[in-house]
């Protein structure tokens, strides 16, 4: 039995013993980590004694330099201000510590630097429905930091491993020789791949998962939509895997976490315990669709165009269950066009008419529009769709093209 | 684009010397040719091409090319490049993928527009070439083989954090498409060979 | 097919066998800095750690730390005997006058300008252009204006690299190509331990005159070459890699004629 279920609150108690439920739900393997159990070990103002400790750091802040001169970061103040402020938010004592850099990146990921920097990819923006679900991705990952587990998880790795020098990993190589180093230290877009140099393990993940969504609660989000994240990136892998016909492996936050049911579970669970009764919780939906504004067109844009039709129609659906509108449905053309199967012309066809219907259509949709009409031999509508494209983006790079076409 | 193979191919060669092997230097096998300046056949040889000066040819490596392409190079393929498609035939890949890739550049289909083989290439350098971002700066109509064809102008930050630039002439004739592109690094190597691709898209042939 | 560098003949001996090889390239027109010159040295890149049984490197900041140290010291002391002004910059906002993003954008223009010079100089993919032409690449004019708005004469981009204990490491065989679009796709080099390169740029034309690349490889733990963490063997490498400095082909001849 599990020791910690005798710990049980008057707080956990009083949600109904929803939490005293789902412990036993997570199976023999985890007993579920508390999130009350989770207290920072790493206060403000942290500096490492450990020699070893210290020799990450020197090294962790030569990258962070990288990173800050990347040409691959957003330079929204917007959005920068945005995330900071965030990350104060939910990050614990060490929230005025942490720095927070957005790379554009069309990966769903978002990882935190033993010293306290953390990256974003704008992929991860495309993919969180509401404030709350980024707030649990950025406290979860402030949760390996303050529970300090990137230099655990290093030294475990000491012990077992057949990895070289940082430089070579963090130079994007991972697992190779240094080989002619030249310089350059970080290729920014290949940083995914590097942290599987902080290959947490899965207690690790419980107590980040633990600790990040008691750090959402206590912000007064939903800590439910923690889970709801998780949710929907193992939704997203199955359909890209499924369309390739093999099983879901692609390197992602959750590469190494095979119980993802149990996660689910867990967080679910922690959710229901965390929550105090009659306090309000929000999501912030609104919120934060209107700081990303028309940002999303760019984050569309680069997921669409990656080819990866599987995982691009599973977002834009599960975007859609909170309404479709011009942008999505062209977007949707997109994925068709670009995966270019047996009639996926028609489809798209029928999308980008779909969206152009809609007034928030992108000029490139009137565009996309008119080639398909073009194609069917409807000329004269495929001509005003041209016109329309123009009036919108009179200086669009194509328009010596298109205007040929109009005649 | 076809440096990735090279460099796997040398540093497993090289990798098995007990002793480094800096002094490979420039003797023995490597993987360019060089091109004088004369007429020459690209690709699979339906088109023909005279370059301004010598440039380097990209030796054939047998797993990873599609016969209809070529690359040229003048400071290596960091730097800069011409990738010639000759009579690439429709519902073919410009590049050898597997149909298990989680991404996947777009076949080629007769009936594109130059948008459509725009959208192409652009797929090629995100999927395959590590773009991490990519803008369309024009597409306008230009004549190239005695037919309508197109311009393509475009630049690109990849993922060794360098912005490169290109311009692609293309045209599609009796369904294949036949297409040369120059990419090189923005700051400096583009504009320092740009004139010598005029050259060579202005000496471009078909071959009867 | 493959070349072996000349002191390597060693390797072919007894078990205690060793290889240091530095093979230098230069513009046929390249004479050394001389009279009183200024160069700027970016960001060294200095890394040294401690090899683990296990085939880890530990990143030992104590140590790095003496080794930079070492190493600039070394450059100024060989840099002052020719009678040079030297500059360090360690980080990029340090360069006054220069954007830390001008200063980012011209290192990665010579990552892949360096990058182009190992694979197609010392790695054997040779382009048959360049055979037998000293160096022939250039940064154009954005290290001319970087020469022209800081007043200096040539740049200097210089990286070392060292682990101590040494082991052999694991040859890099064939990552796949999703490893080789990253950056570059080095073949990691026999059991390299001791990787050190330097380029040269001559700031008045944005041209690579001089490249060095310094690979010293003990087979045997115990062998240490030019052990960056004493000054001595710091100065060892410094001395290695740009104290035997030659000029170009096309002067060394005319210099032969005298």
């Amino acid at each position: 039995m599990c020791g910690h279920c005798l710990e049980l609150t008057r707080r956990s108690l009083l949600a109904g013993g929803g939490a005293a439920i789902a412990a036993f739900q997570t199976g023999v393997a985890n007993a579920r980590v508390r999130p009350a159990d989770m207290v920072p070990l790493v206060g403000p103002g942290f500096k490492p004694t450990d020699k070893d400790e210290q020799g990450l750091w020197e090294e962790m802040d030569r990258v962070e330099e990288e990173i800050a001169g990347s040409n691959l970061l957003v330079d929204d103040p917007k959005l920068s201000g945005y995330l900071r402020e965030l990350i104060g938010t939910v990050g614990g004592p060490a929230a005025k510590d942490f720095r927070i850099y957005l790379a554009r990146i069309p990966d769903f990921n978002a990882m935190m630097f033993p010293t306290g920097f953390a990256v974003v990819f704008s992929g991860l923006l495309l993919r969180m429905r509401n404030e709350a679900q980024l707030a649990g991705v950025i406290a979860h990952e402030s949760g390996h930091f303050l529970r300090r587990h990137m230099i655990r998880s290093w030294r475990d790795q000491r012990r077992k491993t057949d990895i070289f020098s940082i430089g070579a990993m963090l130079a994007g190589v991972g697992g190779a020789g240094a080989g002619v180093y030249l310089g350059d230290y970080v290729q920014l877009a290949q940083l995914g791949t590097i942290l599987s140099l902080f290959k947490y393990s899965r207690d690790m993940e419980s107590e980040a998962d633990a600790m990040g969504a008691k750090l959402i609660a206590e912000a007064g989000y939903d800590p439910m939509e923690a889970s709801n994240v998780w949710l929907q990136l193992i939704g997203e892998e199955k359909a890209s895997a499924a369309y390739r016909g093999k099983h879901r492996q692609r390197g992602s936050l959750f590469d190494t976490h095979p119980s993802d049911d149990a996660r689910m579970a867990d967080l679910r669970a922690d959710a229901l315990e965390l929550k105090v009764p009659g306090r309000i919780y929000d999501n912030h939906r609104a919120r934060y669709l209107a700081t990303l504004g028309s940002f999303r067109q760019t984050l569309l844009d680069d997921q669409v165009k990656l080819n990866d039709p599987g995982a691009s129609e599973y977002l834009i659906e599960t975007l859609a269950q909170d309404g479709w509108d011009g942008l999505l449905r062209f977007y949707e053309g997109e994925v068709w066009r670009l995966r270019n199967r047996k009639g996926d012309d028609i489809r798209a066809a029928q999308s980008y008419a779909a969206a152009v219907v809609y007034p928030d259509a992108p000029a490139d949709a009137w565009r996309w529009h008119g080639i398909t009409l073009l194609k069917a031999g409807r000329t004269g509508e495929a001509k005003a769709a041209f016109a329309k494209y123009l009036t919108m983006k009179p200086n669009a790079p194509d328009a010596a093209w298109v205007r040929q076409m109009i005649g | 684009m076809k440096r990735f193979s090279t460099v796997a191919l040398l540093a497993a060669a090289l990798g098995i010397s007990g002793c480094s092997s800096l002094g490979a230097g420039e003797s023995g096998f490597s993987a360019y040719s060089a091109v004088n300046v004369h007429r020459t056949k690209v690709g699979n040889g339906n088109m023909t091409v005279v370059p301004p000066r010598p440039w380097n040819r990209h030796r054939a490596v047998l797993f990873d090319d599609v016969p209809a392409v070529e690359d040229w190079t003048l400071n290596g393929p960091y730097l800069d490049g011409v990738t010639f498609i000759t009579g690439l035939k429709s519902g073919h890949f410009m590049v050898r993928q597997r149909r298990s890739t989680d991404q996947q550049v777009p076949k080629f289909r007769s009936d594109m527009t130059p948008p459509e083989i725009a959208a192409m290439l652009e797929s090629l350098y995100r999927v395959r070439g590590g773009a991490v971002d990519f803008h369309t700066l024009s597409i306008q109509p230009r004549a190239f083989l005695g037919t309508n064809g197109f311009q393509f102008d475009y630049e690109h930050l990849d993922d060794d954090e360098l912005w490169r630039k290109g311009r692609a002439v293309g045209a599609v004739v009796n369904g294949q498409l036949y297409l040369i592109m120059f990419d090189a690094a923005r700051s400096h190597y583009y504009d320092a060979a740009l004139p010598d691709f005029e050259a060579i898209v202005a000496s471009a042939r078909l071959r009867a | 097919m493959r070349k072996w560098g000349i002191v390597c003949a060693l390797a072919a001996s007894a078990a205690l066998s060793a290889c240091v090889q530095t093979k230098q390239y230069a513009d046929p027109q390249f004479t050394l800095p001389q009279g009183s010159y200024k160069l700027l040295v970016l960001r060294p890149d200095v890394h040294v750690g401690s090899l683990t049984t296990g085939g880890m490197v530990e990143p030992r900041a104590d140590w790095t730390e003496q080794a930079r140290t070492n190493i600039i010291a070394a450059l100024r002391a060989q840099q002052a005997a020719l009678g040079g002004n030297l500059t360090i910059v360690e980080r990029r906002n340090q360069l006054p006058g220069v954007a830390e993003q001008e200063l980012a954008d011209v290192e990665r223009l010579n990552f892949a300008v360096d990058q182009s010079i190992v694979l197609h100089k010392y790695l054997g993919d040779y382009l048959p252009t360049k055979r037998g032409r000293g160096l022939d690449w250039t940064l154009g004019s954005d290290a001319v204006k970087l020469g022209e708005k800081t007043g200096y004469d040539y740049a200097l981009f210089l990286h070392a690299e060292d682990s101590v204990a040494s082991r052999g490491r694991v040859v890099l065989g064939v990552i796949g190509l999703a490893g080789c679009i990253v950056g570059f796709c080095a073949p990691n080099v026999g059991g390299a331990e001791q990787l050190d390169y330097a380029s040269l740029v001559d700031l008045k034309t944005g041209e690579v005159v001089w490249f060095n690349v310094v690979d010293a490889a003990s087979q045997v733990p115990g062998i240490k070459f030019g052990e960056l963490r004493t000054p001595e063997g710091a100065a060892q490498m410094i001395e290695r890699l740009i104290g035997r400095m030659k000029p170009g082909q096309a002067v060394r001849r005319a210099e032969a004629v005298r």
